[in-house]
């Protein structure tokens, strides 16, 4: 009973919160990002995502540099964790004393803009709207209205043992499919002696590699026909591409079917792996590991393949492109200023300080650029030119909390399921998801 | 205040005759002491109206409405629409799912939990007084630990890639290498029961010992001298001088492990497979995690009316008790 009660005042609590703030905003139309503001003894309040502290923190401190003596008024920056700035976000959104610009991850915004979280933006106010990357712009745009700006991107590539692939005799990254099943079945063979040896690591949860096989064969996870959304991945290519995935994962994977890629990089780096599909900077982290993982500045210790691995674009397989946008919230009070702060930190300025950082920039024109100066992303840009993201609709995460796609792999894989039956399932669930009212 | 009022009231006079003077002092004391009562309760009954009665009544409200994010962003009242909800969670296999999972975890594991708790008991009547000690030392450790430090401890425990129990299995020669054990929802809720019953023992098991000091050594005495075997004596003496207590504990069990959530939660990583919610992690998922405020409410809503039932009867056998006292 005692949970119980917790829940409910958990549940209660929130509302509280409601209770507590006035009326909406009204519909102003679009926010300026141009114009001249006068910004003097103001101080807006900013969310970004822990990534920009650990990987691109300079870049922050001189966008706003830049923003400050422009307008005279300071920046707050606060970093948040990505376990839990959901839910944050939503209380604090509920409430009034709201951040002025909150990043959000591509895939969840949509669900925020439908909610009226965020305020409307001028596209043209921002540079390299017209070449925004489409997997992080299509989640800003609703009706013809923007509400957010491409912040960046990180495309998926493969991610592999170089020392292994010479001892068994490969020369180079493979160039096909084809060539990825050859070198797999050399990588088995080769390290048969290790008993948590997989030539291919792909933890059975790792839905945003399953659905870019889908993507490979042609498939689609749902698709908009009228105003309802029909689950599409019981259509033959993508049950073709779902079979793909299922037969490689169940010949090179011994990977827990149960896990999702959270923990790869560091399950890979305890050396029982040959390839795996990460982000590209996943490498690093399986590379070398913090001496104290709470603490962000503590040394950086090497792991076992320290030295041993490369990344390449995966052959025949679209990347799924995963990133953050930033929006204005509707209730901020310096709507204007939030979003001069958002025209300066996403300019090609900014964008040159991310590709330094080793991450992907907001637009394609920037891709080419990005690729020759950073060797390192390169793979991962070139994977970005031919990338995917899920269905842009309100209630996509709601597809993601459900664990949808992720139950129907484990069962499929456990052999619960076939492919078939459970392509079916996931569309129905997908479907009532979607069209939920 | 009142207190003070009541003092000073006539009723003290003393030219009354002495019968009615004694019966009415006896009123005056009656209703003083009432007064008294009320007054001390009075700080716990602002806690609990302020933390239990008006969030319970916020959910209900709640449970009628349809809030969703863009309610809880813009502040306007939701739409009202009835019993929806509650149609909605009534008429899903899903929840039903849910609702005998819960209830047959519970049957389980309060069963298991009950039987081991009694057997440690009697175990700690029986063995010398140090090695007592030792054991109470240990289940305070157990008791002491929060649930959720418990739950990720086993879950690292039970970690396919790093676990040490897949690590001893293998030494010991069985092919355990990468074992899943939330593959198999049988296995998994094996685990899952396993950890709920651990850190539940404590509390049975301290509980019981207490309750079996009450058994009066005599009685067992003259029954072992009348050639009553160990069994018999344990169903015919000590079970049910000890049945109030075994009644209450038992109560109390049911109430906890019905509202599983930090166990199942923590061992799924904060995202329980449809085999692995119970009622409590489906009412946060619907609330919190897809913002069906409203939905997860009705659900929460329901709970509470299904651990009424048990509820009631934990109430009841207080009260039993306290007449007996």
């Amino acid at each position: 009973m005692k949970r119980k009660i917790a829940l409910a005042a958990a549940v209660a609590a929130s509302m509280l919160g409601v209770a507590a703030c006035g009326g909406g905003s009204s519909d102003d139309g679009a926010t300026s990002a141009t114009g001249k503001v006068d910004g003097a003894g103001k101080t807006i309040k900013v969310w970004l995502m822990v990534d920009a502290e650990s990987a691109w923190k300079g870049v922050v401190d001189d966008a706003s540099a830049r923003f400050e003596a422009a307008t005279g008024a300071k920046v707050n920056v606060e970093y948040q964790q990505w376990a839990n700035h959901l839910t944050k976000l939503d209380a604090t959104l509920a409430g009034s004393d709201v951040p002025d610009v909150v990043e959000l991850g591509n895939t969840e915004f949509s669900k925020y803009v439908f909610s009226g979280g965020f305020a409307e933006l001028n596209k043209g106010d921002f540079e390299n709207s017209g070449t925004w990357l489409s997997g992080l712009s299509g989640a800003c745009e609703s009706e013809g209205k923007v509400y957010c700006v491409p912040y960046y991107a990180g495309a998926r590539v493969m991610i592999y043992r170089t020392d292994l692939f010479q001892k068994a005799g490969i020369a180079e990254a493979p160039k096909t499919y084809a060539d990825l099943l050859a070198a797999a079945d050399k990588l088995q063979a080769g390290n048969a002696a290790d008993k948590k040896f997989s030539a291919v690591y792909m933890p059975g949860q790792y839905w945003y590699a399953a659905m870019s096989w889908v993507k490979s064969t042609g498939g689609e996870i749902a698709k908009k026909d009228g105003d309802k959304w029909v689950g599409q991945l019981s259509s033959p290519q993508s049950v073709e591409g779902l079979q793909k995935w299922v037969d490689l994962t169940k010949k090179y994977s011994k990977a827990d079917v149960t896990k999702n890629e959270n923990e790869q990089a560091g399950i890979f780096s305890q050396g029982s792996g040959g390839i795996f599909y990460g982000n590209a900077w996943e490498q690093g982290v399986a590379e070398e590991v913090r001496k104290d993982p709470n603490d962000p500045n503590s040394p950086l210790v090497p792991t076992k393949v320290k030295g041993k691995l490369a990344a390449a674009p995966l052959p025949e397989i679209p990347s799924f492109l995963g990133g953050s946008n930033l929006g204005v919230t509707a209730k901020s009070g310096n709507k204007e200023l939030a979003a001069q702060w958002v025209k300066y930190f996403t300019d090609s300025k900014s964008m040159e300080g991310l590709v330094k950082a080793s991450a992907l920039p907001n637009s394609t024109a920037l891709l080419d650029k990005a690729a020759a100066d950073n060797p390192k992303i390169a793979p991962a840009a070139l994977s970005a030119k031919n990338s995917w993201f899920p269905p842009n609709a309100e209630k996509w995460a709601d597809v993601e909390k459900a664990s949808i796609l992720q139950t129907m792999l484990t069962d499929i894989l456990t052999g619960k399921k076939t492919v078939a039956d459970g392509a079916k399932w996931a569309d129905e669930q997908i479907a009532a998801t979607l069209n939920e009212a | 205040m009142h207190a003070v009022d009541s003092r000073q009231t006539p009723a003290e006079a003393p030219q009354a005759p002495p019968p009615r003077h004694v019966s009415r002092r006896v009123r005056i004391r009656s209703q003083r002491d009432s007064r008294v009562a009320w007054l001390l309760s009075l700080p716990t009954l602002v806690i609990l109206i302020a933390m239990l009665a008006y969030p319970l009544y916020r959910m209900i409200v709640l449970s009628f409405q349809n809030m969703r994010l863009r309610e809880l962003f813009s502040g306007a009242t939701p739409p009202w629409v009835g019993f929806d909800q509650y149609t909605k969670a009534l008429t899903d296999g899903v929840f039903w799912g849910v609702v005998g999972r819960t209830a047959a975890f519970t049957v389980v594991s309060v069963t298991l939990s009950v039987l081991v708790g009694l057997g440690i008991a009697l175990l700690m009547r029986r063995v010398h007084a140090k090695v007592r000690i030792f054991m109470m030392v240990a289940m305070m450790f157990v008791w002491a630990l929060p649930q959720l430090v418990a739950a990720q401890s086993f879950r690292w425990i039970t970690d396919s890639d790093f676990g040490v129990l897949n690590y001893v299995l293998t030494e010991l020669g069985f092919d355990y290498a990468t074992h899943s054990w939330f593959v198999n929802p049988w296995e998994g809720w094996a685990v899952i029961t396993t950890l709920v019953v651990w850190a539940g023992i404590p509390f049975l098991a301290i509980s019981l010992s207490a309750g079996l000091t009450q058994v009066p050594k005599e009685l067992l005495e003259a029954a072992t001298v009348d050639g009553a075997s160990p069994w018999q004596a344990l169903r015919n003496i000590t079970l049910p001088i000890l049945k109030p207590l075994l009644m209450i504990v038992t109560t109390l069990s049911v109430i906890w492990n019905f509202g599983l959530f930090t166990q199942n939660w923590a061992l799924r990583d904060g995202h329980p497979e449809p085999v692995y919610q119970t009622l409590a992690t489906f009412s946060y998922t619907q609330a919190f995690g897809r913002s069906n405020y409203s939905y997860g409410s009705a659900i929460a809503v329901i709970t509470v009316l299904l651990m009424l039932g048990v509820m009631i009867f934990y109430i009841r056998q207080m009260f039993k008790i306290g007449e007996v006292d």
